[in-house]
């Protein structure tokens, strides 16, 4: 379908944009043709998104197209007329963003944020009196796949999971009824089911009603499944164009087939450990955690009565969805939250009911890895002081001793020593990882609790944290709960895997039983909404509606 | 828990509402008790300070028991928060009338100008703010910059003299800084207090026209000197809220920039609202120098001649009726707040 010789949709003609230095995009030629999804991969830094806001005529501040055209059905966008610009953005090329929730005007119900930008556009059919607005909004929320859709309508962002918020933001790009759809990495840090979901909804709509679609993604397995074309983008240019299925067989570029590569990637499974006789230094027994919430009599079950252990050295995974309980369990663990039920075991004292006095001498020996290191660390401090922050509490020592710690510390995460001396909005998110993963190991834990470590990383620099926490592992002999969505990172490195769902442990076992022979259906639906990159497995789990 | 129960499955509204409301009375009880505990902490025995140095133990203490200081520090209390209740703050011996008549007649000309000035102040800052983060960089950016700088180096008594010698004075266009109206023409009947709607009530144009007239200098001086703190701290909110996300998504989804503007705005009302109501309260005394300067006979120039005359029932009387006025004033601000906000849980 794809070779049609219908004039494109939106052509780029060599199109390079600057912030004052280097371009970042530079010299981009790029046809959109009609009803087509066209892939968009490269890691973070690329300028894929850099892209996606020149298209909409909206770049960042600073941002200034220095050579080239963008052209919308052969017509540059620059030389459209007031009326027919204001039309442009949301009426004829709409945005899907990333982080959807950020998205949405927090204090302004979301079946009215629809409604704006139905109003923007006159659309249905010009009428813009509130019922036909409101009408309109409910369908396209429906539309989407949200259940409910008028009770919804009226629910504020933050009552919204993320799945659901990103249904928002493609009903509100829908709204305008465009031609094309620029979808930047707009399912990245949803769960694998819902991305699933959330795509395939995304897709079938933009088939049915005929657009083109600019997917715009660092996953090879999501432009596999729904792209017709890709292109690949390094350091501000396209190194490859091609169709999907030719690229996947015979990548041109090496960059590329390193891509590829990496996406092809299968970790062998974590051989299970050697049992032993030890008692495990962790030891869980039907743990829960309600909150009680206000406006509804109805506590949150977020955690409800699981059980589980930790051996020394072991490294137990604990998947489920977002929304599962998998970060309320961990933050119990460590005593962030007081649980409000069962007993928690670490090194065989009862450590539930502890006294923050008493616990405080255990803490050294429990840490975690928080999920967003940017949030996690302060962002006015450098490194050292972020990492010689945790060095103060253990024990008193000389600033020298410390700064050998420090070095310790970043040797042993593969930073750069030079790393020290920056703050942490300097850094890359794989570094602001690593820096998080030190400070956890500061004070030489015994167990710690990885939340997420792998998430909204490039998959390349995905791989490097998994080995460095499975060096670290196995030189520390660390126990480590490792919470995630992410199953390929569970397979090469937990022993065991637990199955979280709606706050219960609904099977626990040895990783390679549990990936190969799983008992529970939902184990089988988490396992399957993972995108393969190769033909040969299964088609993506297109489950339900249900966000 | 059937009451919580219960409680949860009230609407929101409700619930602030009820909290808020059901917080008044302790604090109001407080604030009772604040303003009684202040006169007890004076140096001197009343008693004494009135009979003067020439009286004998045996009248002062005759004098005592009429005043009831003999009894204990809580039965005092008990009678006074029981005189309060039945609206008796005493009698003034300078104006030899009830203090809480004396109050009534002055309160309202505060609150005609606090009230007119605090709408002016708001508006007038968020307007500079607003302008000045959507055409950032601008010269009148820039100048907004600079007036929020200075404006809280201003005082506001020589805004005020500024005000009079120019247009008055020299220009003659504003009316004379002589009290709230005209004296040769007769104040409309009182409802509200407040001249500039008693007078449509009436119906009395010559009547409005004056009062509004005489409002206006006042109200200039207070907004002049009170806006370029509301222009910072509106400055603030507003541009990191203008630089979200959200903001432009909305862009993206070709929402009209006027409608972003109300949304951005929407979502920096909170800390406006806190500072609104500071500012409101903060004028009832405050706005002294200004009430002087235009012989407006408000409540703050009341304190002052009480603090003067040593007249220390009046002065009790207007600590406890200027507080209740402050605590209104922030409980409405945080009932606001609360709605504004639906990510406040209640």
């Amino acid at each position: 379908m794809s070779a049609s010789p219908e004039a494109p949709v939106i052509a780029l003609e060599g199109l390079t944009v600057g912030f004052g230095g280097a371009p970042v995009l530079d010299g981009i030629d790029l046809e959109l043709r009609p009803r087509e999804i066209f892939g968009v991969v490269g890691e973070t830094g690329a300028g894929k998104s850099v892209l996606a806001r020149a298209i909409l005529g909206q770049l960042p501040p600073g941002g200034r197209i220095e050579a080239g055209r963008i052209l919308l059905e052969g017509r540059p966008i620059d030389a459209l007329d007031a009326p027919q610009a204001a039309r442009y953005r949301g009426g004829r090329v709409a945005l899907i963003g990333t982080n959807a929730k950020a998205l949405l005007d927090p204090v302004a119900r979301v079946g009215d944020q629809i409604g704006r930008v139905l109003r923007a556009h006159g659309k249905p059919d010009g009428r813009t009196d509130r019922r036909s607005v409101r009408d309109r909004a409910v369908a396209l929320m429906r539309e989407v796949g949200i259940n409910d859709p008028e009770r919804r309508a009226r629910a504020y962002p933050h009552e919204l999971s993320g799945g659901m918020a990103q249904r928002i933001v493609i009903a509100m790009a829908l709204a305008g009824e465009p031609e094309v759809l620029l979808a930047d990495d707009a399912t990245l840090g949803l769960d694998a089911t819902v991305q699933a979901q959330v795509l395939e909804r995304l897709v079938e709509r933009s088939r049915e009603r005929g657009l083109s679609v600019l997917l715009i993604t660092h996953d090879l397995g999501i432009v596999r499944h729904y792209c017709d074309r890709l292109a690949v983008m390094r350091g501000g240019r396209l190194v490859e164009v091609s169709e999907v299925s030719r690229f996947m067989a015979h990548p041109a570029d090496g960059y590329s087939r390193d891509l590829l590569a990496a996406a092809r990637a299968r970790p062998a499974l974590q051989p299970p450990r050697k049992s032993d006789d030890r008692p495990p230094i962790v030891d869980v027994r039907d743990l829960t955690m309600h909150f009680q919430v206000p406006g509804s009599p109805q506590p949150i079950r977020a955690v409800d009565g699981i059980s589980f252990s930790v051996a020394p050295g072991e490294t137990l995974a604990l998947v489920g969805e977002s929304g599962s309980g998998k970060t309320t369990a961990g933050q119990c663990l460590l005593r962030l939250l007081d649980n409000t039920d069962g007993r928690i075991v670490f090194d065989g004292r009862d450590i539930t009911d502890m006294k923050e006095a008493a616990f405080r001498p255990l803490r050294r020996h429990m840490q975690m890895v928080f999920q967003e290191p940017y949030v996690a660390l302060n962002p006015r401090r450098r490194v050292r002081d972020l990492l010689a922050e945790p060095l103060a509490l253990v024990e008193p020592m000389t600033g020298a001793e410390r700064g050998r710690r420090v070095a310790e510390l970043l040797a042993a995460v593969n930073l750069d020593a030079a790393v020290a001396d920056i703050r942490p909005g300097e850094l890359t998110a794989g570094e602001q990882k690593r820096v998080g993963i030190a400070r956890a190991l500061a004070t030489k834990p015994r167990f710690v609790v990885f939340d997420e470590p792998t998430t909204a990383l490039d998959i390349r620099v995905r791989a490097q944290i998994i080995d460095l926490i499975r060096g670290l592992q196995s030189s520390m002999n660390l126990a480590a709960l490792f919470i995630t969505h992410d199953l390929n990172s569970v397979r090469s490195l937990a022993h065991r895997v637990a199955v979280m769902h709606l706050g219960k442990i609904l099977e626990q076992g040895e990783t390679r039983a549990i990936f190969e022979s799983p008992r529970e259906d939902y184990t089988r639906k988490l396992l399957a909404a993972e995108l393969p990159i190769d033909a040969e497995t299964s088609e993506p789990a297109s489950a339900g509606s249900a966000a | 828990m059937p009451i919580r129960e219960f409680w949860r499955r009230q609407p929101r509204l409700l619930r602030i509402l009820a909290v808020r409301l059901a917080l008044i009375v302790p604090q109001m009880f407080g604030v009772t008790l604040v303003a009684f505990l202040l006169i007890r902490l004076l140096p001197g025995d009343p008693a004494r300070l009135i009979l003067g140095n020439f009286a004998t133990d045996e009248s002062i203490a005759l004098y005592r028991q009429k005043l009831g200081l003999d009894k204990d520090v809580w039965t005092q209390f008990a009678i006074y928060l029981d005189n309060v209740l039945h609206g008796d703050l005493g009698t003034s011996p300078f104006t030899s009338k009830p203090i809480i008549e004396d109050l009534a007649d002055r309160a309202p000309a505060t609150l005609e100008l606090i009230l007119y000035a605090v709408i002016f102040t708001v508006g007038l800052g968020i307007l500079i703010a607003v302008v000045s983060v959507v055409r950032r960089g601008s010269a009148f950016d820039w100048g907004a910059r600079a007036y929020g700088f200075a404006a809280g180096a201003i005082p506001d008594f020589w805004v005020a003299l500024l005000l009079v010698f120019f247009l008055y004075t020299v220009l003659g266009w504003a009316p004379a800084p002589f009290g709230r109206m005209d004296l040769m023409l007769a104040p409309p009947p009182r409802i509200t207090g407040f001249l500039t709607i008693d007078a449509l009530f009436a119906g009395d144009w010559e009547a409005f026209r004056s009062a509004a007239g005489r409002l206006i200098l006042p109200v200039a001086t207070i907004t002049i000197v009170n806006a370029g703190a509301v222009t910072k701290m509106t400055h603030s909110v507003f541009s990191e809220i203008w630089d979200a996300p959200f903001v432009a998504h909305m862009r993206a989804c070709g929402v009209p920039e006027r409608q972003i503007i109300r949304a951005a705005l929407r979502n920096s009302l909170p800390p406006i609202i806190s500072v609104s109501s500071f500012i409101l309260g903060f004028l009832l005394g405050a706005a002294v120098l200004v009430e002087t300067i235009f012989s407006w006979g408000g409540l703050g120039q009341y304190a002052v001649q009480a603090v003067i005359n040593s007249d220390y029932a009046a002065l009790q009387g207007f600590v406890l009726v200027a507080s209740a006025f402050i605590l209104i004033v922030y409980s409405i601000a945080d009932i606001l707040y609360e709605i504004v906000d639906p990510r406040i849980r209640t």
